[in-house]
C-alpha cells in the first residue's frame, strides 16, 4: 500500500498561509493534491479536492490530558483513502488560532492513518512584521512556531536588515531546530517544503540546532530550546529510562524533542524524536569514521529548566 | 494469514463463486430482490450486478466524490447512498436517481433505514436528518460533534447516534425534544442497536466497544482488541454480536439476562495472522462471514471450531460483505474493487 505525505500549513490569521497553499497548488509540478481546510477558512483555494474540516480535537481516553487528535483527520483521511481519483500528497490548513499538537499526535496515535500517510513536516507562516506583536498577545502564536520544522518568515520586504535580524533571533530561540526560510508573498522553491520527511527518523540526520548566544536573549518567551551536547557516549539503558521519565512526568510541557545520540557500544546513531508524550526512537544510519560521535538532544518546550535537564542527561553518559 | 494455513485448500469462491472486477474501492454492497447485488464504490458510482452474471455489470453515476455509505431504501429495489458530495441520494434498479437531500460541505456518512417506521435516517456531519418515504424531511437533530454512526430501534422509534464523548438518543417523530445523553469518555465511531432492543452497542478510537443497556443505561465495556474495530453485526435473534477487529471473530455473548457482563467472548478463527476488517452474520443461522485485510474470507459457525475458507488472501483488504435476506447469496468486495459472490442454495457446511 503506498503511503501518502501529509504536509501541515500553520500560521497566524494573515500571514499567508492560502498564498503558501495557493502557490504550492499552482506551481508547475505535475503532482495532485488533496486540501484540508478548515470550515471558517480563507475562501479562494485553488485546487479540485478540497475538504472542509471542523478541526475536532478529542482526548484521547487513556488518562493522558495532553494526548489529544484531530479526530476529523481521522475520518477524512480515511475517506480520501477510498477515492478513485489518487493524489500525490494531502495539505492540511489549520486555522490561525489552531494547536498543532492534536494534528502531529494523530499520526503517532491512529493505526490506519500511520499505514496510509506519514507526517511529512508542519510549516508555519510568520508574518515578520506583526510576529512580534503575535509573540506577546497570542499563546497559539508561540505553539505554532515552537512546533515547526520549517518557519516561512515573510513579508520580509520593505524591513531593515537589523530588525529582520531581531524577529529572527526571537524566534530562534523558540525553536532552534526549525528551518527559517525568508519569503515575500511566500515564494520559496517546493523542495524546500515538501518532501522535506522531518519526521521520519532516517531523515534527522545532521540537524543542527541553531543557538544564540546569552547576550542575544532579550526576550523571554514561554517557549523556549535548549540543546544538551555530550562527546562522551551515553549509557543506553541510563538514557531511555531517563527520557521516558521524562516525557511521562513533563511530556505537556515539553513540546518537541529531537535528538541524535551515540550509545556505548553501539556502531549506530540511536535517533529520537518526540511530540509532547508520544516518542519514537530507533537506531539508524551507522556512525562514519570521519564523523564526531557527538550526542545532541533539544528540547523545545515551556517550564524547562536547563540546568536539571543538563544535570539528568550527564548522569545517563556511560 | 499464514500461507500454510490455506494452503492446498480450495475456497468456496474457487469451486461455485463468480467475481467481478471494478476498478474503485468497495464502499458496500448490498443484496437486493431476486439476488441483485448493488455495490456502491469509491469512485462516486454504484454498480449492479446481475445473480447469473451474464451480461456485464451496469454502472450509475451517483455521487461527484465518492460514495460513503451504503443501504437497502424503503422501497427494496432502490439504494440508498450518502457521499463525500454532502448528497443523499436513492438509486432505483433502472439508474434513475433522486437526490433526498444536500447539505454542501458535509460528508454524508452513516445512513440507516428502519421499514418498522418507514423513516430514513442520515448524518450530514453533525446533524442528523430524518426523512419519510416521499422524501420529505421530518426531524433534524443537532450535535455538538460529528456522528459516526446511526441506529434505530427495532420499530424505528427511536434513533441511536454515536459520536465524540458518547452517544445520544432522540425520539423520531417528537417535534420539539432534548436527547438523551449517554456519556462514555472517547470517540464513538459506529453504533449499532440490538435486534431486540435491549442494547446499544459502540465502537470506539480506543480498540474497544462501549455498551448500554438501554433500560437503566447500564454500562458496559468490551476490550482487548488489538485494532479498531470497524464492523459489527447481530446474529438472528441477537443471540451474539459479532465483531472485526481482531485476527479471529470475536461474538460476544447476549442472550442471557445481563447481557455479555462478566462472560467471556466465543472466538473463533484459524490462527490467520491478518485481522477481521468486515464481518456479516447471516440472516437465519448462527454463522457469520469474516473478511480479513490480506482479502481472505471465512464463514464461522457459533459452537464449530473450524471455519471454512471463502476466498484466498489477494485483492486488497476485504471492505464489503453481504448476505442476501434469504441467506442464499453471499457477497464481498475490497478495497481494489474485486467483487465477488456466491451461491450456497446447494452447499451445507461440512460437520465437523
Amino acid at each position: 500500500m503506498t503511503q501518502i505525505p501529509v504536509t501541515v500549513l500553520t500560521g497566524y490569521l494573515g500571514a499567508g498561509k492560502t498564498t503558501l497553499l495557493n502557490r504550492i497548488l499552482t506551481e508547475e509540478h505535475g503532482k495532485k493534491y488533496a486540501v484540508v481546510v478548515n470550515e471558517f477558512g480563507e475562501v479562494g483555494i485553488d485546487n479540485d479536492l478540497v475538504v472542509n474540516a471542523d478541526e475536532e480535537v478529542f482526548e484521547m481516553n487513556n488518562g493522558c490530558i495532553c494526548c489529544t487528535v484531530r479526530g476529523d483527520l481521522i475520518r477524512i483521511l480515511g475517506g480520501l483513502m477510498k477515492r478513485q481519483d489518487k493524489f500525490d500528497g494531502i495539505l492540511i490548513e489549520t486555522t490561525g488560532l489552531a494547536d498543532p499538537a492534536p494534528v502531529a499526535q494523530t499520526f503517532f496515535v491512529d493505526d490506519d492513518v500511520r499505514q496510509r500517510t506519514w507526517l511529512d513536516s508542519i510549516i508555519t507562516v510568520v508574518d515578520a512584521h506583526h510576529v512580534v506583536q503575535r509573540l506577546e498577545d497570542s499563546h497559539e502564536a508561540l505553539e505554532q512556531i515552537a512546533f515547526a520544522d520549517i518557519i516561512l518568515l515573510n513579508k520580509t520586504d520593505l524591513m531593515p536588515a537589523d530588525e529582520l535580524a531581531q524577529v529572527e533571533s526571537r524566534i530562534r530561540s523558540i525553536n532552534a531546530t526549525a528551518v527559517i526560510q525568508h519569503t515575500q508573498r511566500c515564494e520559496v522553491e517546493l523542495d524546500k517544503v515538501l518532501g522535506r520527511r522531518a519526521f521520519d527518523l532516517d531523515r534527522i540526520l545532521a540537524f543542527e540546532p541553531d543557538f544564540l548566544s546569552e547576550d542575544d536573549h532579550e526576550h523571554d518567551d514561554a517557549v523556549k530550546s535548549i540543546s544538551l551536547r555530550t562527546e562522551r557516549p551515553l549509557d543506553g539503558v541510563s538514557l531511555t529510562g531517563w527520557l521516558q521519565h521524562l516525557l511521562a512526568e513533563q511530556g505537556q510541557d515539553l513540546l518537541r524533542t529531537k535528538g541524535i545520540l551515540s550509545i556505548a557500544g553501539q556502531d549506530k546513531q540511536y535517533v529520537i524524536q518526540a511530540v509532547h508524550m508520544m516518542m519514537e526512537v530507533n537506531y539508524t544510519k551507522p556512525w562514519s569514521p570521519d564523523e564526531k560521535r557527538e550526542s545532541r538532544l533539544v528540547f523545545i518546550g515551556r517550564n524547562i529548566d536547563e540546568s536539571v535537564l543538563r544535570q539528568q542527561f550527564d548522569a545517563c553518559i556511560a | 494469514m499464514s500461507l500454510s494455513a490455506v494452503q492446498g485448500r480450495t475456497s468456496l469462491f474457487e469451486r461455485i463463486g463468480t467475481s467481478q472486477k471494478l476498478d474503485a474501492y468497495v464502499v458496500g454492497a448490498v443484496f437486493l430482490k431476486e439476488g441483485l447485488l448493488a455495490a456502491a464504490l469509491g469512485d462516486g458510482q454504484v454498480a449492479f450486478i446481475n445473480s447469473e452474471n451474464i451480461s456485464p455489470p451496469s454502472f450509475v453515476s451517483v455521487h461527484d466524490g465518492t460514495c460513503l455509505s451504503l443501504a437497502v431504501d424503503l422501497e427494496e429495489q432502490c439504494v440508498l447512498t450518502g457521499g463525500d458530495d454532502g448528497r443523499l441520494v436513492s438509486t432505483d434498479t433502472e439508474g434513475k436517481t433522486a437526490a433526498i437531500a444536500t447539505i454542501a460541505g458535509r460528508w454524508v456518512e452513516p445512513i440507516v433505514v428502519s421499514r418498522a417506521s418507514g423513516l430514513r435516517a442520515a448524518a450530514f456531519g453533525k446533524t442528523v436528518c430524518l426523512f419519510a418515504q416521499d422524501g420529505k424531511a421530518v426531524g433534524q437533530f443537532d450535535h455538538s460533534n460529528t456522528v459516526g454512526g446511526l441506529a434505530f430501534d427495532p420499530k424505528g422509534r427511536r434513533v441511536a447516534a454515536a459520536h465524540y464523548g458518547g452517544i445520544s438518543l432522540w425520539w423520531a417523530k417528537a417535534s420539539t425534544q432534548e436527547p438523551k445523553r449517554l456519556n462514555w469518555s472517547g470517540s464513538h465511531l459506529d453504533l449499532t442497536w440490538s435486534p431486540d432492543g435491549k442494547y446499544i452497542v459502540t465502537a470506539m478510537q480506543e480498540n474497544a466497544l462501549h455498551g448500554w443497556r438501554v433500560s437503566d443505561d447500564v454500562d458496559m465495556q468490551m476490550s482487548g482488541y488489538p485494532t479498531k474495530v470497524k464492523s459489527m453485526s447481530w446474529l438472528p435473534k441477537g443471540r451474539y454480536l459479532a465483531t472485526g477487529g481482531a485476527d479471529s471473530v470475536i461474538c460476544w455473548p447476549f442472550h442471557g439476562k445481563s447481557g455479555p457482563m462478566g462472560k467471556a467472548p466465543v472466538d473463533i478463527g484459524w490462527g490467520f495472522e491478518s485481522v477481521v476488517t468486515v464481518v456479516a452474520a447471516h440472516p437465519r443461522h448462527d454463522v457469520v462471514a469474516a473478511g480479513y485485510k490480506d482479502g481472505a474470507a471465512i464463514l464461522v459457525q457459533i459452537d464449530r471450531p473450524h471455519p471454512v475458507l471463502v476466498k484466498q488472501p489477494g485483492e486488497g483488504a476485504v471492505t464489503a460483505l453481504a448476505w442476501s435476506a434469504d441467506g442464499q447469496h453471499l457477497a464481498l468486495g475490497t478495497e481494489s474493487g474485486f467483487v465477488c459472490r456466491i451461491s450456497l442454495s446447494d452447499w451445507r457446511a461440512p460437520d465437523n
